[in-house]
């Protein structure tokens, strides 16, 4: 039986993977949600499908999450998705960490609100599978399992954080009603077997400041776990149990237990900057430290009273996510993994493919080049 | 009778000083410094121009008033130093075989004292000045405190870690030289006069130290010492940011290979004499070490500021009158300087 997806954040990290495999499917219309830019987004979905050979159908709707409850589709537009759509799947969000709290939830809190809403006029839903992050659980520490929600009274590091886990009070509300797939994403860091980064985030820039010499230390023990994972175990895990998973469930598309160690983690950026780029060497730029959050907060305190623009801009975006490594946790994923137990899908070691995501990029400066 | 000498090259090519207890001890036998008496304080520093960062931020960083040379050349400063050090210490002049004259500002390495006025007209120097520029403190130094066996050489280029590479190299000389016995290392800066002086968070102050690092040497016996250089970042003016992200990992990478080097660890350090720049970064710096703020000696940081290259002199002196210091006791000096420069030490009181 033919599907029709509604897919919103196709140009996203995550959006962008599931759009790629999606698209090679024959039996399957994709109807994608673009926001609405004053320009045509075509060429800029086509490039994200370069090197695929598409054999869904491909349909294109301007829209956007921010306007109004028909998401600035048009009521013939918004009727038709209704009576053909089967699964929803949303991926459209906010990802920055330091947008103003107000702007964040208008994306991600109430722009959910309103793919829901449009979900429970899907006549023929089979799924609605959303995608938030395993930070909802803010300053947590320990171990945060799939059954558990939100900061538990801990509090969020940044705005981010903080709307997803409302995001997710939205989902669950509406859980009664929808066969809903709520996946929560730890850091995905781009393609474990190329490593192409289709989205920069904040760990991309925060090997950039390595990089530059601008990042002298992060809170945290070497021993700290920084749960990352690729982005094709994502987009691989998340579509098969959209395929395979009856009913609603929380997975998280983590590395759990197995993430790396920050410690780790530093000393292959700095080999791989070493290796990739070797004049990079002549800078003795030495691994940034690990220390307490006292001190970490002493240093940020001082460059915000003293440091120009620059060193300040590079410490503030650190500081978004950094207070993270202040709260270690363990992402428990036993829930997904027996849920992928025969698949043969499961998440890389980041160790083993992280090298590739610094050169990657290195050679495409972070983006700015086409590789 | 002779002594038995047990030396070590590390793998850095510092010379090791092995032998704590052989006699043969290389070290800061006596110390001096002078502080010019005409000061200013934050808020005077701001009327005159002198500052670019605010009186709030600078206080808050622990800086309360400088020392200003005035009229005052280097070369003076460094005088009042060095005889100091002859005056309040039994020292043979003849016994002095070397003067090392260190100074941060290139300026600071002649004769040349420049006008407290911007030069009139297009601001090319006259041809009087041009002359001194030619003249050598060093030798003046040499003839004016009267030291006919002392040979003179010059150290700078390395900021204000020239201090403590005038005291490396003199180590290394006595070492290595078995008719020199003692070294008289000298610094003086003194800041252009109109330029702001506050630089990269800390505020500047004129002043001079004299060291005189002996065999046999009853004091403060060098038991280690390592200076890196990160000469990527030679350019302070366009990579301030880089260098002040630089300065926390660099600095306890240094100070942990001169524990390492001396086989000690900082529960080992009864005293860190540090540079004076801003108590801020001292409070950041301990925390990485793992030193507590009481067993950093920051006294002179509101009282003096930075006075480029004798900060750690100075403190030494200060720490040792005020009884801080008990024989035996490790210290840990350690300073940065432009270049880019972290240096280190390890002194046995």
């Amino acid at each position: 039986m033919r599907r029709n997806i509604f897919l919103t954040g196709a140009t996203g990290t995550v959006g962008s993977e599931l759009l790629r495999r999606l698209a090679a499917r024959d039996d399957t219309t994709l109807n994608l949600l673009v926001r609405r830019t004053g320009y045509d987004r075509r060429p800029q979905i086509d490039y994200g499908l370069r090197g695929v050979r598409v054999a869904a159908t491909l349909n294109l709707f301007d829209g956007d999450l921010c306007d109004g409850d028909a998401l600035g589709l048009s009521p013939d537009a918004f009727n038709s998705l209704t009576r053909t759509t089967t699964h929803v799947i949303h991926c459209g969000g906010s990802t920055s960490f330091a947008l103003p709290l107000a702007e964040s939830r208008a994306t991600n809190v109430t722009g959910t609100a309103r793919v829901l809403r449009f979900a429970q006029q899907c006549e023929r839903l089979e799924s609605a599978a959303f995608f938030s992050t395993v930070y909802v659980s803010g300053m947590r520490r320990g171990i945060f399992a799939e059954s558990d929600f939100g900061d538990a009274g801990n509090g969020f590091v940044n705005s981010y954080e903080r709307s997803k886990a409302e995001m997710e009070e939205v989902v669950r509300a509406a859980i009664a009603d929808l066969p809903i797939l709520l996946f929560r994403l730890s850091t995905v860091i781009g393609d474990s077997r190329t490593g192409t980064v289709h989205g920069f985030n904040a760990l991309h820039h925060a090997i950039r400041l390595l990089y530059q010499g601008l990042a002298p230390m992060v809170p945290g023990m070497p021993s700290t776990p920084v749960d990352m994972v690729s982005s094709d175990y994502v987009a691989e895990a998340a579509l098969h149990l959209i395929d395979n998973q009856a009913g609603c469930g929380v997975f998280h598309l983590a590395s759990g237990e197995r993430a790396a160690a920050i410690g780790d983690l530093l000393s292959a950026t700095i080999e791989s900057l070493m290796r990739f780029r070797p004049t990079w060497r002549k800078r003795s730029i030495e691994k940034p430290l690990l220390v307490d959050l006292d001190t970490y907060e002493l240093f940020v305190r001082s460059v915000e009273e003293a440091g120009n623009d620059v060193l300040r801009n590079a410490t503030r975006s650190i500081r978004t996510f950094a207070y993270q490594l202040a709260h270690p946790k363990v992402f428990a994923t036993r829930q997904t993994s027996e849920a992928l137990a025969d698949s043969g899908i499961a998440p890389r070691p980041v160790l083993q493919f992280y090298p590739q995501i610094v050169k990657y990029c290195v050679e495409s400066n972070w983006g700015l080049q086409r590789c | 009778m002779p002594t038995t000498r047990l030396l070590e090259i590390d793998s850095d090519f510092h010379l090791l000083d092995m032998t704590a207890d052989s006699g043969y001890d290389i070290g800061i036998d006596a110390v001096a410094t002078y502080l010019p008496a005409a000061t200013a304080s934050l808020a005077e520093l701001a009327m005159r121009g002198l500052l670019r960062g605010s009186v709030e931020t600078l206080s808050s960083f622990g800086f309360g008033q400088v020392h200003l040379a005035g009229e005052q050349s280097n070369f003076q400063m460094a005088m009042h130093a060095a005889e100091k050090l002859f005056s309040e210490n039994d020292i043979d002049r003849d016994e002095v075989g070397a003067i090392l004259y260190s100074t941060a500002l290139s300026s600071s390495a002649t004769m040349w004292n420049p006008p407290r006025r911007k030069l009139p007209g297009d601001g090319v120097l006259r041809l009087d000045e041009i002359d001194d520029l030619f003249k050598y403190p060093a030798s003046r130094l040499q003839s004016e405190l009267d030291l006919p066996r002392a040979s003179v050489v010059g150290i700078n280029q390395i900021g204000c870690a020239s201090t403590f590479a005038a005291l490396r190299i003199a180590r290394a000389m006595i070492a290595g030289e078995e008719d020199l016995d003692a070294v008289l290392c000298v610094s003086a800066d003194k800041f252009p006069p109109g330029e702001p002086r506050d630089l990269v968070y800390n505020v500047i102050s004129d002043g001079a130290s004299a060291a005189l690092v002996r065999r046999n040497a009853t004091r403060n016996r060098i038991v280690a010492c390592t200076q890196v250089t990160k000469g990527a970042l030679w350019d302070g003016g366009s990579l301030e940011n880089e260098i002040v992200a630089a300065y926390f990992p660099t600095a306890k990478s240094v100070i942990d290979r001169t524990l390492s080097k001396a086989r000690l660890t900082i529960g080992d350090i009864s005293l860190v004499i540090p540079h004076n720049v801003s108590a801020r970064s001292w409070e950041i710096l301990g925390k990485l070490i793992g030193c507590p703020p009481h067993l950093i000696y920051t006294e002179n940081i509101e009282c003096v500021g930075h006075t480029i290259a004798s900060d750690n002199i100075l403190n030494l002196e200060t720490a040792t009158a005020e009884g801080r210091i008990s024989r035996g006791d490790y210290l840990l000096l350690f300073t940065f300087g432009y270049g880019l420069n972290w240096a280190c030490m390890i002194l046995e009181h």
